[in-house]
């Protein structure tokens, strides 16, 4: 997973509370007692992760059904 | 779950049965391919698949006389398949593929005559690695020599022979055969065969008395180590050297002869084939029988009508989806639940199934794919196996529906006891509200001792899931109610409920809304469209003959003219709502639906509405009875009405809730009543990508009522968007928005995922609407 979540684009926005602009930083994500870590934009200050929905309806649901069938 | 519960289910399901052709012929030469191969042009393929099966094709492919054309289905409609031609068309066309030899065993067989069944159990033998010895008077193969060459080429015996010399078949030409010979042979070989149906050779040159007694199933005849047959047919002369054949290397192998014969015979077929829908084709005979020309040979080969059962699969958008029959998915679900470690592939396929039964109705030997899922269910369910994201949508709708906020019980307006108890389930209300309130008021008027109401869910979904405990907690609330009332005959309007209540609230009397307006005086509003209408019944209603009956009752008293479909009643299709299938699987669902919308022209007409929501979802204009007893707008416009959305179905039942309360008692709503109060934008576009997303108006609130009250996560400078997110419960919600000048917000996007990520506020499992919560807390509150 880690590799195809590269390169998730964040462009305009920024961490309203920090009004920082987000970066790629790596992120524990899991479902169904699996965690990975992969790189997601995020706020350097509060860590707040952005999720576009292209990665939400992509490779996330992908994920999510393979782990609910294992 | 046992393996004798997939054997059972197995054995009924008989798709995999070998064709009459097939069971029929004494070789068991599967004719059913051997005619989709020569269809289809395969003609190199066609001729392994005989030379696999039939013993020296190249010379018995021209002598068959084709016994399976007295068991041909295909004689039931015109005339059956002229097998014999296609055989002599496939070996004069095609090359003999020599099999690899096995290494010599060193073990000896003698054969005394040289008959097409000598030949055929010297090749039998020969290929496994034995020495064979065949012992002739005059030419080897002189009984074939006498068939016209027209019938038999003359290169075809010489083939033959070639063939055997390369198996170590060696041959020994006699004057005429003697009791010494025998005696001679019996000492140097392991054992003996004698094929009769050689006319140089006969019993009484060995002594014998005619008939020879043999053992039906090994041929074996005297001491066991001589085997013997007289065959009169070329095709029963080659299956007893196949057979003899069989008993010598099993003696030669030390096993009894009599050893697993069982499956050698001819035998009945347990396959169905329907033939309603094969056409009249007689065979055109080709101008030389004993030379058809390609063409001719594949255009017989075509008329072949590939027997197959796959009733419940034609008549099954599900079934057919999934591109197999029952008894492979049966045993695809069986390796699914025993999956230890890996994916277990099958999750999808078994929560795409409507249980409907309409398999089991359809079954020859009435295979129960539907009940065999729901076992499934109930297992994985148990071993905490089921894919949360299947079904967990439909279940907090339940959930909802039978919260307090929606759900609510009264006695008739000013009576404080109830002889009736109406029940209109959690969908007819948003869909149908004014016609639901219209039939309380009617079933008030014409029933006596009091009728009262009750909103909410009979459970179904949960059963469905397979979530057992679950069904049971929505099951004893029910009964609470029901007690509360006073123990009422229960009045159901949806033929889930009623199938739910018969199956788990048996103690409770109820009756169909369908039954009580069709032995009452009908509403003085009802009438007929101007049309005739197809009429569906739901797949609840498939073992309810009365409620059946009770429709048509009340159409003809509306003067409506129905038409019924060709599946109808007990063997009536569904709309893909049963068994949450459209809800683990809306693709799926829809096939369903779209299958039962084609099959009339009409508009329909049904007394499901989740039935008449669903048609009309995949574009079919339908109409629910209450349409039809209640009209509040032109026919043509009712069947045309597009269904609710999933949040105007929650929305629905809580205007339903205050409108009725008012209405009938006086109530007015408590503040803050409607879920959704927030001013909100959101294109048609956008509401139908939510609609797929199943992604509720309620839940964008709460997202932006935690935005409002802790501030967005995201802000984008160049589009001036919010971007913020919520997880209520097992999903995290995002919401774009912007701020419009009135105080509205203006939703652009909106979306979901299960995945948890760090730092996303949310109430988390244990919320009221979660399926954890509900639970935990053991019922309703």
């Amino acid at each position: 997973m880690k590799a195809e979540l590269r390169g998730i684009k964040a462009e305009g926005w920024l961490c309203r509370n920090c009004r920082e602009p987000l970066q790629p930083m790596p992120v524990n994500i899991t479902y169904m007692g699996s965690s990975f870590q992969v790189e997601l934009p995020r706020c350097p200050t509060c860590g707040y992760t952005f999720i576009p929905p292209d990665l939400a309806y992509g490779k996330m649901l992908e994920v999510e059904k393979l782990l609910e069938d294992k | 779950m046992e393996q004798q519960t997939l054997r059972q289910f197995e054995a009924r399901c008989i798709q995999d049965e070998p064709p009459v052709c097939q069971t029929q012929c004494p070789l068991h030469v599967d004719a059913r391919n051997l005619a989709r191969l020569i269809a289809g042009g395969k003609i190199s393929e066609a001729r392994r698949l005989l030379d696999r099966t039939m013993p020296l094709a190249g010379l018995a492919g021209y002598l068959c006389e084709g016994p399976c054309r007295g068991h041909c289905r295909r004689r039931e409609v015109d005339e059956p398949i002229d097998m014999p031609l296609l055989e002599r068309f496939c070996i004069a066309r095609s090359r003999f593929a020599k099999p690899m030899p096995l290494p010599p065993t060193g073990k000896k067989a003698a054969i005394f005559g040289s008959g097409l069944s000598s030949l055929a159990a010297a090749w039998e033998l020969g290929r496994k690695g034995h020495s064979v010895h065949v012992f002739h008077v005059g030419p080897p193969g002189r009984s074939l020599i006498d068939v016209p060459a027209e019938k038999l080429p003359e290169t075809a015996l010489k083939e033959t022979l070639g063939q055997l010399a390369a198996v170590r078949t060696t041959f020994e030409a006699a004057e005429n055969f003697s009791p010494e010979q025998l005696d001679s042979a019996k000492k140097k070989f392991m054992a003996v065969y004698l094929g009769f149906d050689d006319p140089a050779l006969k019993a009484v040159d060995f002594n014998m008395s005619e008939p020879i007694p043999v053992e039906p199933a090994t041929l074996a005849a005297l001491t066991g180590r001589i085997f013997a047959s007289r065959e009169p047919s070329f095709i029963g002369q080659l299956a007893a050297g196949r057979r003899a054949a069989g008993s010598i290397d099993r003696l030669m192998q030390g096993v009894s002869p009599a050893t697993a014969r069982e499956a050698e015979a001819t035998y009945p077929t347990k396959l169905y084939t329907n033939l309603a829908k094969v056409t009249v084709k007689p065979q055109k005979p080709p101008a030389d029988p004993l030379a058809p020309t390609p063409e001719e040979a594949m255009e017989e080969a075509g008329r072949c009508i590939q027997c197959e059962c796959l009733e419940c699969v034609k008549n099954c958008a599900y079934l057919r989806h999934y591109k197999g029959h029952p008894k492979k998915y049966a045993r695809e679900i069986y390796n699914n639940l025993s999956v230890v470690h890996g994916l277990r592939k099958a999750n999808n396929m078994i929560n795409s199934c409507a249980e409907c039964g309409l398999c089991k109705e359809i079954c020859p030997l009435e295979a129960d794919s539907g009940q065999f899922i729901a076992k499934a269910r109930l297992e994985m369910t148990a071993a905490s196996r089921m894919p949360p994201s299947a079904h967990e949508f439909a279940l907090e709708d339940m959930l909802y529906s039978n919260s307090p906020a929606v759900a609510f019980f009264r006695h008739q307006p000013g009576a404080d006891h109830s002889a009736w108890l109406f029940f209109p389930g959690c969908q007819l209300p948003p869909s149908l509200p004014g016609e639901t309130a219209a039939v309380y008021e009617h079933l008030r008027d014409r029933l006596a001792g009091g009728v009262g109401f009750a909103l909410g869910c009979c459970g179904a979904p949960a059963k469905w899931s397979g979530r057992q405990k679950l069904t049971q907690t929505v099951r004893d609330d029910l009964h609470k109610i029901w007690e509360e009332a006073g123990r009422p005959q229960v009045i159901l309007a949806c033929a889930s409920c009623s199938l739910f209540f018969q199956a788990e609230l048996a103690e409770i009397p109820a009756i169909t809304l369908w039954d009580v307006l069709a032995e009452t005086e009908l509403p003085a509003t009802g009438r007929a469209a101007a049309e005739e209408l197809a009429l569906h019944d739901p797949c609840a209603a498939r073992h309810d003959p009365k409620t059946r009956q009770s429709i048509r009752t009340i159409a003809r008293r509306l003067e409506q003219p129905i038409r019924e479909l060709p599946l109808s009643g007990e063997l009536t299709r569904c709309c893909g709502y049963g068994g949450l299938a459209s809800a683990a699987n809306p693709e799926v669902g829809d096939l369903i639906a779209g299958d039962r919308a084609g099959d009339s022209d009409l508009t329909m007409l049904t007394y499901c509405i989740m039935c008449r929501d669903r048609l009309k979802g995949v574009g079919k204009p339908s109409l629910h009875l209450l349409n039809l007893l209640f009209p509040n707008a032109p026919m043509e416009k009712a069947a045309l009405r597009k269904p609710p959305g999933i949040s105007e179905r929650q929305e629905g039942r809580l205007e339903f809730r205050r409108d009725l309360l008012f209405k009938c008692w006086g109530e007015s709503p408590a503040p803050g009543w409607l879920m959704n109060s927030f001013p909100m934008h959101i294109s048609e576009e956008l509401a139908s990508r939510l609609e797929r997303r199943r992604i509720l108006t309620s839940d964008l609130a709460a997202v932006l009522r935690h935005a409002k009250e802790h501030g967005a996560q995201f802000f984008n400078r160049e589009t001036g968007r919010y971007l913020t997110s919520l997880r209520p419960r097992q999903v995290t919600f995002w919401v774009e928005y912007s701020l419009d000048d009135d105080g509205a917000y203006t939703i652009h996007d909106a979306y979901c995922h299960r995945m948890v990520v760090p730092g996303v506020p949310g109430c988390g499992a244990g919320s009221p609407a979660s399926l954890e919560g509900y639970a935990a807390k053991g019922g309703r509150a």
